[in-house]
């Protein structure tokens, strides 16, 4: 069986598709947090095949910054999870509202 | 410049820098005010004579405003009609600043006093000089603040205060008439100067009666004529001296001057001068009629010159203007003799206005008892004083043109005759009839002195030796002896019934023989007034600021904010702050705008 | 550099200097005294027969993608020269009033001196961005004085000043875009003596014209609470500490009617021709609907602040009647109106805080204890209800006979308003100043020295300087006027 880009799209959109359950479904931030990875990293898988299928290398280039971005977010979003831990004693998502007015 | 163009000017700017002066600078030191505000007059005094005896000459015009069309200068105008009225406004004002010195000799505020009575010969002497309509409206306005001022000397009394504001809004009311005329005259002839050729522009003119009578407006408020006649009895409330020279003597004529000065105008409307003189001569019965049962001796005056001011302004609307102007100079010298009389009584009075408190003072107070004796006679129309002349011109030629208001006219001239004799007899004679009256004794010499020379004046001039009619111009000639001598006959007899009556009845009288609400009540024009426009206008007022407060303030401005906050109260339901529900919102609308595209693809 | 600079750059030192722990006092003191000799100077070497712009200064300053290049360009002609010698006159009495040792004190002179700096810069601005700019950054400093230093209530009176102008600013601003986008690309600029000549070489349609005038005149009309967007003002001066609100009142809010007289007006002639008829009606709901409203008030602040709002509709009347007299008539009004209101504004605030009170019924018969504050008030109610030899009177004058020829119905309406402000000016000085003296204001005591009277004493002298000699402003006014009218 010849895989195609239907398949890496289909991986892809699984994967999407898992990460965007795990946010609206899980409760602990960390939890969120890793399926927000997976959520880019569907997105990586993506750009990564249409690169390679339309022979277009931006795509590819693309995937470095989203990397990179994720990189950064990780970084500045564990450290807040930590803050918040230190604050409220919890790292559950629904203890965290204080955006509400 | 020449000299004699710049001593034109020194007639207004001396009591300009008197009033500066003494507001700037003299306030602590009361004599020195009084000697810097009787000097400022009597300079204008002396230029006033130079200006009537032809030495000195019309300045040179000062463009006050000019742009686009519009021009207003500033400049002097000395012809017949000014310069008789410079030397009256100037006579009688430095006699009556002399009287001042004796009567405000004890008032703390005499400084005040000296300076805003300054001001007033200022803006006088301007409106007698003006040459155009807003030079003659600036000083109009500025009597108006003067008189303002003056009326509320006495600030602390609120009864002082109210007349004030009264007086000023009165005028103001006129002036919002005045203001409009000057408009409109100004847009038919490009111009504002008083000039008689200007008339061919309006002549025939369809508006020119609503412009002439929206000039007179100006006269009705500043001359008191019905229905802008409430503040004038109201304005005793300031000082005698004030009431003299502005309420008798000058401001209030200068509503008739002006009338004279526009006359060009007028006579270009019959209806206008009908109505003119229809205002006049209810203005002088009406006047007559209440003063004949008033108690306070200032008030009675007062009444009287409103009524003396409505035979000048019925003189005017007969085309009589130079009667009326005679009759001007005549009441300025015996109407301010007799208000300085009444100030003398009340001066050593103590301020008792009432004149059924009085009675006997003849003894006491010779000299006022005489002057007033003269004034009172001049004033009632008796034959050889002053007023009898001007009064009769004015009857003769009333009576060529409205044989109506020839008989009111006379009428009111035998009430006069009778309400002054009323005021006489109970004040000088009889016995006295309260305490302070048994102890008055004579004002001091500065005080008699104005009054002798008025007194003067009041005697004689009527006379033609004197020349006040002739100096306003060559007299008329359009009567025959004879009518005049019945006119003469009617009026001599008419005041002495008068004079007859109100001496029968009210000598040695202790209270008032008989009552008429109506007239004892002013005819009920405050109560009116009360009722009608200021119930009205605090009723709009009220209904305004309701509006403004609630539909326009709470209702819109307020509601605006309400429904923002509002649609707020409403959105932040949907605002959780749990981030999952956030993220689930996103996914689903993410989908759908995903399933749109496809579908609508 | 140009004079005109000297003006802006003189409040700018000021600020650092305080910055550097400058004596505050001291330093606004300097700085206004110095822009007001700088302001004299300008006006005496001003020269009235040259035509245009004089003290012109002209920078590119950036040029922002997509919009036309933004310069800073500043010059004076007889239109703003009038208004800059109110802003520096009017500034120096503001700061000597204002209160010493009052609390944050560098902060509040610092204020003071962004509204006059504002003022002058929206004043003397001859490029849209900055007219615009200059306005804003003075309106700041407004809401934070209301805000910090007003007496009660002053949160809810701030927060409504504040959403209630930057809602006018921002109409305004559509406006302004609106403007610019009607006009063909190369045309398009922000130096304003160009889009006026662009504007009269080539008229536009006026159906094109009425929809960015709208926008104009509601926001430049929500600034000079054109009625009915007015209800921000009596509420604002009743709370505004008193330096503010104669600043606020005396000057800033100018700008609007300045706007309209060097923007709105001259660049959409037909926008005003569309909308007349409607700009009457609002005036004369400034004139006589506010005229009675303000008859009814209680207080003497707010009564205050609704005749400055009723005023304002005596210089609509001029700004409609669009001819020669009427708008010499408006900007000696504006001048003549800054100078009364300020002075009256200055008059109450040293009422309110020698007595405690300001309420008609708890005053009275403050002219026996203080000689000097009722002269000085009885003289700026003079002035505001147009007496002649004051200022107010010849612009008033001028107004009434420039709009008489437009419109001579509308005119004899809005001249009752004489009548009105007649009417509640007296009644509030007889209820303040005449009559018995209330028992617990006994021991009040008037301004003592030459020092405390200066500033009262420059408003004075200013107002009766121009009512005795309308030449001193009408000589400049009048060629730039003219030049206007002519060539149109």
């Amino acid at each position: 069986m010849q895989i195609g880009l239907t398949h890496y799209l289909t991986a892809s959109g699984i994967l999407f598709a898992i990460g965007l359950a795990g946010i609206i479904l899980r409760r602990d931030m960390i939890i969120i947090y890793m399926c927000l990875e997976i959520m880019l990293n569907a997105a990586n898988l993506a750009l990564v095949a249409f690169s390679r299928y339309n022979s277009n290398l931006s795509g590819q280039v693309l995937v470095f910054f989203v990397i990179t971005v994720a990189a950064a977010e990780v970084a500045v979003g564990l450290a807040l999870i930590v803050a918040l831990f230190r604050v409220k004693h919890s790292t559950k998502a629904e203890d965290i509202t204080l955006l509400k007015f | 410049m020449n000299t004699s163009s710049l001593l034109a000017w020194v007639l207004l700017l001396a009591p300009l820098l008197s009033a500066f002066m003494i507001w700037a600078f003299l306030k602590p030191f009361p004599f020195l005010s009084q000697i810097v505000s009787v000097g400022a007059c009597a300079i204008s005094f002396l230029i006033a004579i130079g200006v009537a005896l032809g030495s000195i000459h019309e300045p040179v015009t000062i463009n006050w405003i000019d742009i686009g069309g519009l021009t207003v200068q500033l400049g002097m105008v000395f012809d017949s009609l000014s310069k008789v009225m410079l030397l009256v406004v100037t006579g009688v004002g430095l006699m009556i600043h002399i009287y001042s010195m004796g009567y405000m000799g004890e008032d703390p505020g005499r400084s005040r006093f000296f300076a805003e009575l300054s001001l007033f010969m200022l803006s006088m002497l301007g409106i007698v000089v003006a040459t155009n309509f807003i030079m003659m409206y600036l000083f109009w306005e500025l009597v108006g603040v003067s008189s303002y001022l003056l009326i509320g000397f006495w600030f602390e009394k609120p009864s002082a205060a109210n007349a004030a504001t009264k007086a000023f809004l009165a005028n103001r009311i006129g002036d919002f008439g005045f203001l409009l005329g000057i408009i409109m005259f100004w847009t038919f002839t490009g111009s504002l100067m008083f000039d008689p050729s200007l008339s061919s522009y309006f002549k025939g003119h369809p508006l020119v009666t609503i412009m002439a009578l929206l000039l007179f407006c100006g006269c009705v408020g500043k001359s008191a004529q019905i229905p802008l006649h409430v503040w004038l009895p109201d304005a005793m409330e300031g000082p005698t001296p004030v009431s003299a020279l502005i309420h008798a003597a000058t401001m209030v004529a200068a509503g008739v001057y002006m009338l004279c000065r526009i006359f060009f105008v007028l006579e270009q409307s019959e209806q206008a001068l009908e109505v003119i003189a229809w205002t006049g001569g209810i203005t002088a019965l009406v006047a007559a009629l209440t003063a004949t049962q008033q108690d306070d001796i200032k008030r009675i005056l007062a009444y009287s010159t409103m009524s003396q001011l409505g035979y000048m302004v019925m003189a005017v609307g007969s085309s009589a203007t130079i009667a009326a102007m005679f009759h001007l100079c005549t009441h300025a010298f015996f109407k301010a003799l007799l208000f300085l009389g009444a100030g003398s009584i009340l001066h050593v009075l103590h301020h008792e206005q009432d004149i059924w408190k009085m009675g006997g003072l003849w003894k006491k107070m010779p000299l006022t008892f005489l002057t007033f004796f003269i004034g009172t006679c001049a004033l009632a129309g008796v034959p050889g004083f002053s007023g009898f002349y001007s009064k009769d011109t004015i009857l003769e030629m009333v009576g060529e043109k409205n044989k109506m208001l020839f008989w009111l006219g006379l009428f009111t001239a035998g009430l006069t005759a009778f309400y002054m004799t009323r005021l006489f007899v109970l004040t000088f004679m009889g016995a006295p009839k309260s305490e302070v009256a048994e102890h008055a004794h004579e004002s001091p010499f500065v005080m008699g002195l104005p009054m002798v020379v008025l007194s003067f004046f009041a005697l004689v001039g009527g006379y033609s030796v004197v020349g006040i009619e002739k100096a306003l111009g060559t007299t008329h000639e359009a009567m025959s002896q004879a009518a005049k001598l019945n006119v003469m006959i009617l009026s001599v007899l008419v005041g002495l019934t008068g004079v007859g009556i109100g001496a029968f009845a009210y000598w040695n009288k202790q209270k008032e023989i008989v009552i008429f609400p109506l007239f004892k009540n002013k005819f009920y024009f405050d109560e009116l007034y009360e009722l009608t426009l200021l119930k009205l206008q605090q009723l709009l007022a009220g209904v305004f600021a309701w509006l403004d407060e609630w539909i326009i303030g709470f209702g819109i401005v307020r509601g605006s904010a309400f429904l923002v906050s509002v649609g707020g109260e409403l959105l932040r339901v949907f605002q959780t702050g749990n981030i999952r529900s956030y993220a689930f919102i996103f996914g689903a609308g993410a989908a759908a705008i995903l399933v749109f595209f496809l579908i609508s693809s | 550099m140009s004079f005109v600079s000297v003006l802006l750059f003189v409040p700018l030192l000021a600020f650092i200097a305080i910055i550097f722990k400058v004596p505050a006092r001291q330093a606004a003191l300097g700085a206004s005294l110095l822009n007001l000799f700088v302001s004299f100077w300008i006006y005496f070497q001003y020269d009235p027969k040259i035509q245009g712009f004089q003290f012109v200064q002209d920078i590119r300053w950036i040029q922002l993608p997509g919009l036309p290049e933004i310069h800073y360009h500043v010059g004076v002609d007889g239109m703003n020269l009038p208004l800059i010698l109110l802003t520096t006159i009017v500034t120096l009495a503001a700061i000597i009033v204002a209160p010493e040792g009052i609390k944050r004190e560098s902060e509040f002179y610092s204020y003071l001196l962004a509204i006059s700096l504002g003022a002058i810069g929206a004043f003397v601005s001859l490029d849209l961005f900055f007219f615009y700019i200059f306005h804003e950054f003075a309106l700041i400093p407004t809401f934070l004085l209301i805000g910090i230093w007003g007496s009660e209530n002053r949160q809810f009176v701030s927060l409504q000043i504040t959403l209630y102008l930057m809602v006018g600013s921002l109409v305004l601003l559509v406006g302004i875009l609106a403007l610019l986008v009607l006009l063909p690309q190369e045309a398009r600029t922000f130096d304003i003596p160009r889009l006026i000549d662009y504007a009269k070489a080539h008229p536009l349609p006026i159906s094109k014209e009425a929809v960015p005038f709208a926008f104009l005149l509601v926001g430049f009309g929500t600034l000079v609470s054109l009625f009915p967007f007015y209800t921000w003002a009596p509420a604002g001066y009743a709370v505004a500490p008193t330096p503010a609100a104669m600043l606020h009142a005396g000057v800033l809010k100018k700008f609007g009617l300045y706007g309209l007289l060097r923007v709105a007006i001259p660049l959409l002639p037909g926008g005003l021709e569309h909308w007349k008829s409607w700009l009457y009606i609002l005036l004369l709901g400034n004139i006589l609907y506010i005229g009675y409203v303000t008859i009814v008030q209680k207080e003497l602040t707010t009564m205050l602040g609704y005749s400055s709002v009723m005023h304002m509709g005596y210089i609509f009347l001029g700004l409609a009647s669009w001819n020669k007299i009427g708008i010499s008539g408006v900007v000696v009004l504006m001048v003549a109106h800054g100078l009364s209101i300020a002075l009256l504004f200055a008059l109450a605030g040293e009422i309110k805080d020698r007595t405690g009170e300001i309420k008609f019924s708890e005053l009275g018969g403050l002219g026996q204890r203080m000689p000097f504050i009722s002269v000085a008030f009885v003289l700026a109610s003079f002035a505001s209800i147009g007496v002649p030899g004051l200022a107010n009177f010849t612009g008033e004058l001028l107004i009434f006979f420039g709009s008489w020829q437009a419109q001579p119905w509308i005119t004899a309406l809005a001249i009752w308003g004489i009548v009105i402000s007649a009417v509640y000016q007296l009644r509030a000085v007889q209820s303040v100043f005449f009559g018995k003296l209330p028992a617990h204001l006994k021991d009040v005591e008037d301004l003592q020295g030459l020092a405390k009277k200066f500033p009262y004493l420059l408003l004075m002298a200013s107002l009766l300087i121009i009512g005795m000699m309308p030449s001193s402003l009408l000589s400049v006014i009048k060629p730039t006027v003219e030049h206007y009218f002519s060539t149109n």
